[in-house]
This record gives C-alpha cells, structure tokens and sequence, in this order.
C-alpha cells in the first residue's frame, strides 16, 4: 500500500465511497484496500484480539457496503466517516459480551499514551495536530479519561472501577474535557 | 454559536456516544435519534470529526487474506457471473478465462435452447443458464436472478439491500411478454433464495419474458396476481458470464 499524505488521501477515499454508494463494487473493492489496514489497527486496539478484530472489520466493510448511501462528504471525510462506523462496530462487540469490570487490572495512571507508542504513521494530518493542541490544554486527568475512553471503549462505570474514582467524578472530568475541547476546536 | 446548559447536556450524549462511554440501551438510544433527526445525525458527524484525527497515531494492521472473501461471502456477491468484480484479486485472470468460457457455452446453450420449440428443456448435460438483473426505476440493481434450466432453479441473489417495510414479503413473479404475471415464489429479500422452476415457468422463460418483485402479504399474494407495488423488473437476457 503506498503512503499517501491525509489530504491526498482524502480527496481519493471520499470518491470511492460515493461510487459505492450507487452499487460500484470495484470502488467499494479499492476503498477496501486502501482503508481497511488502518480500520484494523483502531479495531484491534479497541478489541485486543486480533481473530475478533477481524471479525469485526468484516462487519464494518458488510455495514460500509449496505449503508453507504448516507455518507454525506460535507459532514466529514471518507476516512472519518469509516472509522466511525468501525469504532461503532468495535463498542456494540464489547457491549455484548465482554464483562465490564474485572477484565483489566489496569489502573488509568498506567497507561500509556501516545509518547510510549512507535510512531509507525508517520504523518498526522493537520486534523490530528489541532486536537493534540486542545488535548494539551485539558487537565492531565481530563486527557488521560477522554483518551482512555476513546481508545478502551470502555463505558463510564467500567471507567470509574479501573481509575478507581467515583462515577461521578469521571463522569465530569470527561464531560468538561469534551466542552472544553469543543470550546477549542471552534476557536 | 449557542452554548446553553441544556443544549451543552444534548450536545454532550452525541459526544459521549462517539467518544464511546455510554451503556448498550443509551448507545441504542442515540442510534435511534440519529436514523431519525438529521439534526442529531449532524451533531455526532461533527463530534467525529472532532475526536476521530485520535486514532492517526495507532499503527496499521494488515487484514488476512480471509477478510475480504468473506465479507464478498457476506454481501452475497460470490455467485458465478460477478467474478468480474473480483479487481484485485491475484485470481482475477483465472476466472476472468473461466468466465469467459462459461459464457460462451451458456450463450451458445441459450442458442440452443431458443431454437428449441418454446418450452423445450435441453436434456441432461446440457447447460443452459438465464440470467435477469431485477432493477428499480433508478437503475440500482437490487437483485440478480440466474435460472438454470437444468436444474430447475432460480437462484436471486441481493445485489443491494432493499429496505423491505415491515410485514412485508417479497415475491418474484415471472411476465411473459403480454401475459399476466406467473409467480414464482416469495423470497427472503436479504439473502440467497433458491426457488424451484415449474414445468409452467420454464416453458415461458425467455428473452421477451421480464422478471419483476412485488411487495405481497406476509407469505405471498393472496389472489396469486401481484396486489402490492412492483419494486423492481429485470429483462431475462443473455447467458451467465
């Protein structure tokens, strides 16, 4: 798969998806290609098992195909607009059958963030740079709960259990971090 | 820009269904609103544009070589006359030369049978396939149907995903050119159905016969002609490829 930069990348996925939306199966075959390595690697953090990721990515791509047909280019990109629906795919599986608590011994000051990962993507959009800028300004708590959150899929309950906080308290600490990053990223 | 606390408490549950905190009943919930108000649909876009630039710093991860065929599998796109689609597949060119031969065998079978006074079924060893894309208006292919002859089958396979209202069925009838339509079965709209072919429907199959999908009562009309809207026709042309 060659590297492509976000941008270019964007102005040929956006297309490919609409052509899939009117039924065009080499497109939707393209988009597939082209997309599917980085859907996994979101699935297969958020799923920490390689065999159910692929299980899941497969859900996504059958979910991609049938409701193509509301994917709007002026709410978000081709790239965005999979992820999501990936992601969605991701946390409905967790819901089913994964007990909540218990599983993860992790506690939240122990996780990594994104400095201990390799940086195998070397190029972050512009995107990707202005919510790292919002997520700087948040309170270390507030950053680690939202990133923790995104990342685990985990729901408030599980959240509060693995930090070992009341819900209440993570519950605001991630409510007034995503006011704030909105606030931000308006600006 | 309205920054109310009650539009922040809305606008928040859109932000916490993307950011993915939320329990299986309001995850459910805010699904709902979101296939039903174009506002609500907007406001988690947004919050996904906003939080989805996260996931650039994972690294990627190759798919096995299984994903892809079983996600044709799933779509229902593995039937003989869609290899063509197949793009990138190493195994294209393969199937691109079998295709090609089946199609000439199907259409030269097709000649055959035409020539055949109507009705006449090739005997056995023959093959002989028929193949109908059934189409809305628009021209979106919903189903494609292969009949073969020797068989006695139909094979309709969904090409898109028809939304079928609730209690709703969905029937194939078969139209010989100026006669009054012969149904030839209700079918599950979202998958693979194989009907059989009666001595009656194959003796009428042919380039001037069309297939067509109604909407039927729950297990098929009741008067045995269509009683509910025609979603979509097919001419039955050519051979299979």
């Amino acid at each position: 798969m060659s590297v492509t930069s976000p941008v270019s990348q964007a102005a040929e996925l956006d297309p490919l998806l609409l052509r899939a939306a009117m039924g065009d199966r080499a497109a939707f075959a393209d988009l597939y290609r082209r997309t599917a390595p980085r859907l996994l690697g979101v699935c297969v953090r958020m799923l920490a098992d390689r065999r159910e990721a692929e299980e899941v990515l497969q859900e996504a791509y059958v979910a991609v195909w049938q409701r193509a047909k509301t994917f709007d280019p002026a709410r978000a990109s081709a790239m965005t607009w999979l992820i999501a629906l990936a992601r969605n795919k991701a946390i409905d599986r967790l819901r089913q059958h994964r007990s909540v608590a218990g599983d993860f011994a992790t506690e939240l000051e122990s996780i990594p963030d994104e400095d201990s990962i390799p940086a195998v993507r070397v190029e972050r959009g512009e995107e990707y740079r202005r919510l790292e800028q919002c997520m700087e300004q948040l309170q270390p708590k507030q950053r680690g709960c939202i990133r923790e959150a995104f990342f685990s899929g985990l729901t408030y309950n599980a959240l509060a259990e693995r930090a070992q906080v009341p819900l209440g308290t993570l519950k605001s600490w991630i409510r007034r971090g995503l006011l704030q990053l909105r606030a931000c990223l308006e600006t | 820009m309205s920054t109310s606390f009650e539009d922040d408490q809305n606008n928040l549950r859109y932000a916490e269904y993307v950011l993915g905190v939320l329990d299986a009943d309001a995850r459910a919930a805010v699904a709902h609103e979101i296939a039903t108000s174009d506002e609500a649909a907007a406001a988690v876009a947004l919050w996904q544009r906003r939080l989805m630039p996260l996931t650039e710093l994972l690294p990627e991860v190759a798919p096995s070589a299984g994903v892809w065929p079983r996600i044709r599998q799933a779509l229902g796109w593995d039937v003989r006359r869609e290899s063509r689609s197949v793009g990138f597949w190493g195994t294209a060119r393969p199937w691109q030369w079998i295709s090609l031969g089946a199609t000439a065998v199907a259409v030269f079978c097709l000649v055959m049978l035409l020539r055949a006074p109507v009705g006449g079924i090739p005997g056995a060893g023959h093959i002989a396939l028929m193949v109908s894309s059934i189409r809305q208006d628009n021209g979106v292919t919903d189903w494609t149907a292969t009949m073969d002859l020797d068989r006695k089958q139909i094979v309709v396979v969904p090409a898109s995903f028809p939304a079928v209202p609730i209690g709703r069925s969905t029937q194939l009838w078969l139209i010989p050119a100026g006669k009054a339509p012969i149904s030839v079965g209700v079918f599950a709209a979202a998958n693979t159905t194989v009907l059989p072919l009666s001595k009656e429907l194959l003796a009428q199959l042919g380039p001037t016969a069309a297939l067509a999908v109604s909407y039927e009562p729950p297990g098929g009309s009741p008067t045995g002609q269509p009683t509910g809207m025609v979603i979509a026709k097919g001419a039955i042309s050519g051979a299979a490829t």
